[in-house]
């Protein structure tokens, strides 16, 4: 058995879920061969057991004959011997098949996903993604998981056919049209049941999605209370997926009826005509067993097929919104031809005329609130906009190039699960000395002294467990580990206090000294250790100076600097 | 590895499987009873054709063979309805005994204790209600109707096959030893080896959720590629727990097929001799073989049942598991005497033996305003949690009137105080959702504008396309910080405590935007005490008092000119906030 996950999944076709289906059971053609010859052998050994019995019955029983009763139960024993050892095997390469399956596609989920960056949650609610770990991958898996024993129905229905025919044309005849009619008449059924499920699910997919934000908005929620009613709500939509689970009932149970009624049409008609046949002498009594066997067999693969047709369409509804996934297109495309790399540090955005330049730690101020975040976006290019790297403009150069040159820091920015030293070394090459160093000059010293175990503590979730400060400072650190040519630093400091502030502004100036820094902030503390404050209005930077400088002389910025500290 | 919630064990899930079983006692007949019907119209035809081949072998008539026939045909018909109506009753019966359990669970997530939360992370929760639930939806739709169906066949089946001569219960009981020691064997190591694939699924879905969630973070760090082996590491971990329980199946399997294998065998040679010596007749030599032939697929069914039932069991136990946090609330009935609230030696630790508080006294003045202010990590959010009732405090007592916050009912909590931190959660659903999640009874809409005016987000609500009936949250429309904020004080405003706490409430939004936001707070602040966590000073010199937290005690109280007239370690922050910058409020 292979070991999983693959090194590389592939590049799957989405042109449909059928054709996605199809990729996969591709991916891995040799299981694939294996699952479907054990799965023929198994079935086929199935198929001749009634044919054993019935010559143990005739040959053994009637006559009176121990040897040949011995023989035919001997070989009753060695089919079903077979079918126990090809069972199994078919079974290991079913799961195999499932595995890589499943594996395979939620490999490519997590590819695109960073394969879209930023974009991803605008396209996709993290329900979603969640749904097609926890659901979807599970459906796509069964699909090909049920290949071999479909095949095995298929191949052991032949065999039963040919049989059948040796001894009776009417009665093979009767196999042969009479079992593909039967299917045919379920299908119409399928329809109907597949809107039915698809319904279901949607319903139990917008509920899964409730649920989970239950659990994200859980400590907001024990804040101002609202559990009574959002349990109404939850109690609802659940009594609605209910309904949808009963009108899947309906059709369901009538399907279920009907894998007995037509098979069992089919037994009795075989076992009439065999009787009529026995009667006249055309038949022995063994025979007439095996006829019996022989039918009530075929109920096995035609549940085979039916359940392999159901587990297909599940598939498929679990492939199309994996395929929705999947298809998604980041917010920027690589350039064609991409520039070379520049190798200075000066970053111009040109719709506000702000230039951040090497060496210099600057502030940007603006009397509009949103104009420097989305600035700030452009510059990490995360919006578009006319911005150059050493007058290359960002557009032109290979997103990985930007990420690397130009880190933007937001206030949004999370802190993921983990072992701190491996959270915070994001470079992978920083000693446990350097990491410190960086921890102070992010003056997060003190979180570390409340972790017994320092550098190798867990983070959780989102670093869930540390304070608003204490995230906001592990996250600058982080940034400063990363040590890009421009950082870009959003509200750095406005979750700590302010002897803290005033120490991460004194020793942030030393730590990027000779880089490019820029920093967004309100705060007179910070404002007042840059080289240089750029202050925005109109979208366009007025004035430039240091702080203080600005404060003496533009109205506009004193008033954007003091307003909030007065509307307290 | 994490602390994890807690996964109850087999009595629980089977007296809770019980529980349910007894809540539709009519249903769960009528669904049992159709179903034996169904099964025993099944058992006739083997009988007859057993009956058929010994008449054929004496000979008989065609007419006589046209009569059996057309008996079979009836009680295959008759097993068909039953069979439509049993399972329909039975799916029914579990899409409510479902709905039942879902609700139950998420009613007993909303009650888990936050700390519980946070230290289990979202991941095993987040699991929990999508896999889990899903999961025993399978169980509880088709496994659990599955094998009791299977039971019952079985049973008939064997009681038909003794009707034909006891003597079969001879190779029947050949069977057993190896059906049992085989399953026994497998059933041991399989709960386990289940319990170990659902962490590991959970594990794969928490990666999912947080590269989701830090999608930005994961863009601007330019980590994909990390994020990416930490998922295929999560899968490899899941291919080893599936791999583990394919072994357990690898034995199983085969023997399960030798216990099937050996009746059969049996039955023909041990009925073989019978016959030869008379004692038993070739239409009841038949007949037996035929039903220990169709004794296999019930028995199949229900061994193979037994396999979904213990990953639906181990799906069940994770979700009555959540009910066995301990609750650390405990309400009292106890009716507060006055608005006061106030904190007596209250010490409160996160980890045993490492307290955060020690020892704090604060007694609040209805309708003042206090500022918190003190060092990062001094305590200040765990003061504020435990004076808005999130946590018992472990030794002391936080109390409103005289009654400790955490004897009350949540819903009664809230009218008194709430708490409104940093972060921020839009929940999925209309704005009107959202809002209406702070009062009991549905809000009209005069009310809902009146709180939207009041935080100053009626404006931008109106200018939605749908207003009020926006879809906001995960999948739909996003909102700013600031407006998922401005949401969150509507609610305030429609819950009316009259004590808030205000964690850094507008710490995390971007600056412009918070200070419009500080502006619109006004209204809401107004006639409340407020307990304000704030690093900005400017906050605390506009307060009526200031509490200076530091290292898990209050060490100063009072006004801002007292304090800074007392030199002490507020005095030095102020110096430091305005010393050598902008004198603030004085531009």
């Amino acid at each position: 058995m292979k070991s999983l996950p693959v090194a590389d999944p592939g590049t799957p076709d989405l042109r449909s879920a059928n054709r996605y289906l199809l990729w996969v059971a591709r991916m891995q053609s040799r299981t694939v061969a294996a699952a479907v010859a054990s799965g023929i052998i198994w079935m086929v050994a199935q198929a001749l057991m009634p044919a054993f019995i019935g010559k143990a019955i005739d040959e053994g029983v009637a006559q009176q004959n121990t040897g040949r009763l011995w023989f035919w139960s001997l070989m009753l024993l060695l089919a079903g011997l077979t079918q126990a050892v090809a069972g199994v095997v078919r079974h290991r390469f079913s799961v195999t098949m499932w595995l890589d399956a499943a594996f395979r596609s939620i490999q490519l989920l997590g590819r695109t996903a960073g394969r879209l960056g930023a974009a991803l949650p605008k396209r996709v609610a993290t329900g979603e993604v969640v749904s097609v770990g926890a659901n979807d991958m599970a459906q796509i898996g069964n699909s090909v998981d049920a290949l071999g024993r479909a095949a095995g129905a298929v191949v052991s229905f032949l065999v039963v056919a040919v049989i059948l025919l040796a001894s009776s044309t009417t009665l093979g005849l009767v196999v042969l049209i009479g079992l593909p009619l039967l299917l045919i008449a379920i299908g119409p059924l399928l329809k109907p049941l597949q809107q039915r499920n698809m319904r279901a699910r949607e319903l139990q997919g917008e509920l899964n999605n409730l649920a989970s934000d239950i659990v994200s908005g859980l400590r907001v929620l024990r804040g101002i209370g609202g559990e009574e009613v959002f349990h109404r709500r939850y109690a609802a939509e659940s009594q609605r997926v209910r309904a949808a689970g009963v009108q899947v009932a309906r059709l369901q149970s009538v399907l279920d009826a009907l894998q007995i009624l037509l098979p069992g049409i089919f037994v009795v008609f075989v076992v009439w005509l065999g009787a009529r046949f026995a009667a006249a002498g055309q038949l022995s009594p063994g025979e007439l067993v095996a006829f019996y066997g022989y039918a009530a067999f075929l109920v096995i693969p035609l549940r085979t097929a039916t359940e392999f047709a159901n587990k297909v369409i599940r598939a498929r509804v679990a492939t199309a919104r994996l395929i929705r996934i999947l298809s998604l297109e980041p917010d920027f495309a690589e350039p064609v031809t991409p520039a070379a790399e520049p190798g200075g540090r000066t970053l111009v955005d040109a719709a506000s005329g702000f230039v951040a330049r090497p060496g210099e730690m600057t502030a940007l101020v603006s009397d509009d609130s949103g104009e420097t975040v989305r600035l700030a976006d452009r510059l990490g290019r995360f919006a578009p906009g006319d911005v150059t790297l050493d007058g290359v403009a960002l557009a032109e150069l290979p997103m990985a190039v930007v990420r690397r040159r130009v880190l933007v820091s937001d206030t949004a920015a999370t802190l993921f699960s983990g072992v701190l030293r491996d959270e915070l070394d994001i470079r992978d090459d920083t000693t446990d000395e350097e990491l410190m160093a960086v921890i102070r000059t992010a003056s997060a010293d003190d979180v570390l002294v409340g972790l017994p175990e320092g550098l190798s503590a867990d983070v959780e979730e989102r670093g869930r467990s540390f304070s608003g400060g204490q995230r906001q400072r592990l996250v600058l650190a982080r940034a400063l580990v990363a040590d890009p040519d421009v950082l870009v630093l959003v509200d750095p400091t406005s979750a700590v206090d302010a002897h803290t502030e005033a120490r991460i502004a004194e020793r942030l100036r030393d730590a990027r000294a000779g880089r490019t820094t820029v920093v967004v902030t309100g705060s007179p503390l910070l404002l007042d250790r840059v080289d240089k404050v750029a202050f925005l209005s109109g979208g366009r930077v007025v004035a430039e100076g240091t702080h203080r400088e600005l404060l003496a002389t533009v109205d506009g910025y004193r008033r954007t600097v003091t307003r909030g500290e007065e509307a307290e | 590895m994490r602390q994890i919630l807690p996964v109850a064990d087999t009595r629980d899930v089977r007296r809770y499987a019980r529980r349910m079983a007894r809540t539709y006692p009519r249903d769960f007949a009528g669904a049992l009873g159709l179903h034996v019907l169904a099964a025993v119209s099944g058992l006739v035809a083997p009988r007859l054709i057993g009956g058929l081949v010994e008449d054929v072998q004496l000979g008989t008539t065609t007419s006589h063979i046209d009569t059996v026939a057309a008996v079979i045909a009836a009680f295959l018909v008759a097993q068909t309805v039953l069979t439509r109506y049993a399972r329909y009753l039975s799916y029914r019966l579990g899409e409510k005994v479902l709905a039942d359990l879902r609700e139950d669970f998420v009613r007993n997530a909303l009650a888990l204790p936050v700390g519980t939360v946070e230290r289990a992370g979202t991941g095993d929760l987040l699991t929990r209600t999508s896999r889990d639930v899903e999961a025993l939806g399978w169980s509880v739709r088709f496994a659990v109707p599955e094998t009791i169906i299977a039971v019952i066949t079985a049973a008939f089946t064997v009681v038909a096959s003794l009707l034909v001569g006891v003597w079969v219960l001879v190779p029947l009981l050949l069977g057993v030893p190896v059906l049992a020691v085989g399953t026994r064997w497998y059933l041991a190591r399989a709960k386990a080896g289940y319990l170990r694939e659902n962490a590991a699924y959970a594990q794969i879905n928490a990666t999912l959720a947080e590269s989701v969630d830090g999608a930005r973070t994961i863009d601007a760090l330019g980590i994909g590629d990390r994020r990416r082996a930490r998922l295929d590491a999560d899968v490899h971990e899941s291919y080893l727990a599936e791999r583990y329980t394919l072994f357990l199946r690898t034995v199983w399997f085969p023997t399960v097929e030798m216990g099937y294998l050996v009746p059969t065998v049996a039955t023909l040679l041990f009925g073989g001799w019978l016959y030869s010596t008379g004692y038993a007749s070739l239409g009841a030599v038949t007949a037996a073989t035929l039903y220990v032939q169709q004794l296999i697929d019930p028995v199949d069914r229900l061994i193979s049942w037994l396999d979904e039932l213990q990953v639906g069991g181990a799906a069940l136990a994770r979700l009555i598991g959540v009910a066995q946090v301990p609750d650390d609330r405990e309400v009292s009935g106890r009716q507060p005497v006055h608005d006061e609230i106030r904190a007596s030696d209250v010490r409160f630790s996160y980890l045993d033996g490492r307290d955060v508080l020690h020892g704090v006294d604060l007694e609040l003045v209805p309708g003042e305003r206090l500022a918190m202010v003190g060092p990062s990590g001094a305590g200040k959010s765990t003061l504020g949690r435990l004076l808005a009732g999130i946590h018992p405090p472990r030794r002391g007592a936080v109390t409103v009137g005289e009654v400790g916050l955490t004897e009350l009912p949540l819903d009664e909590l809230r009218g008194h105080v709430a708490l409104v931190t940093q972060e921020h959660h839009v929940f999925v659903g209309t704005i009107r959702d959202n809002l209406a999640l702070a009062v009991d009874t549905a809000a009209d809409d005069g009310a809902l504008r009146a709180a939207l005016e009041a935080v100053d987000a009626w404006e931008w609500v109106a200018a939605l396309p749908d207003a009020l009936e926006t879809k906001v949250g995960s999948g739909g429309m996003h909102l700013t910080a600031a407006q998922s904020q401005q949401l969150a004080l509507a609610r305030l405003v429609l819950a009316d405590p009259h004590t808030l706490v205000l964690d850094e409430a507008t710490s995390l939004i971007d600056p412009r935007a918070a200070r419009h936001l500080e502006r619109s707070m006004g209204a809401v602040l107004d006639g409340r005490t407020v307990i304000a966590i704030a690093h900005r000073l400017q906050t605390a010199h506009d307060a009526d008092r200031v509490a200076v937290v530091e290292d898990g005690v209050v060490s100063e109280i009072g006004s801002h000119d007292e304090l800074v007239a007392a030199r002490g370690s507020y005095a030095a922050l102020w110096e430091s906030w305005h010393g050598d910058g902008v004198r603030p409020g004085a531009g």
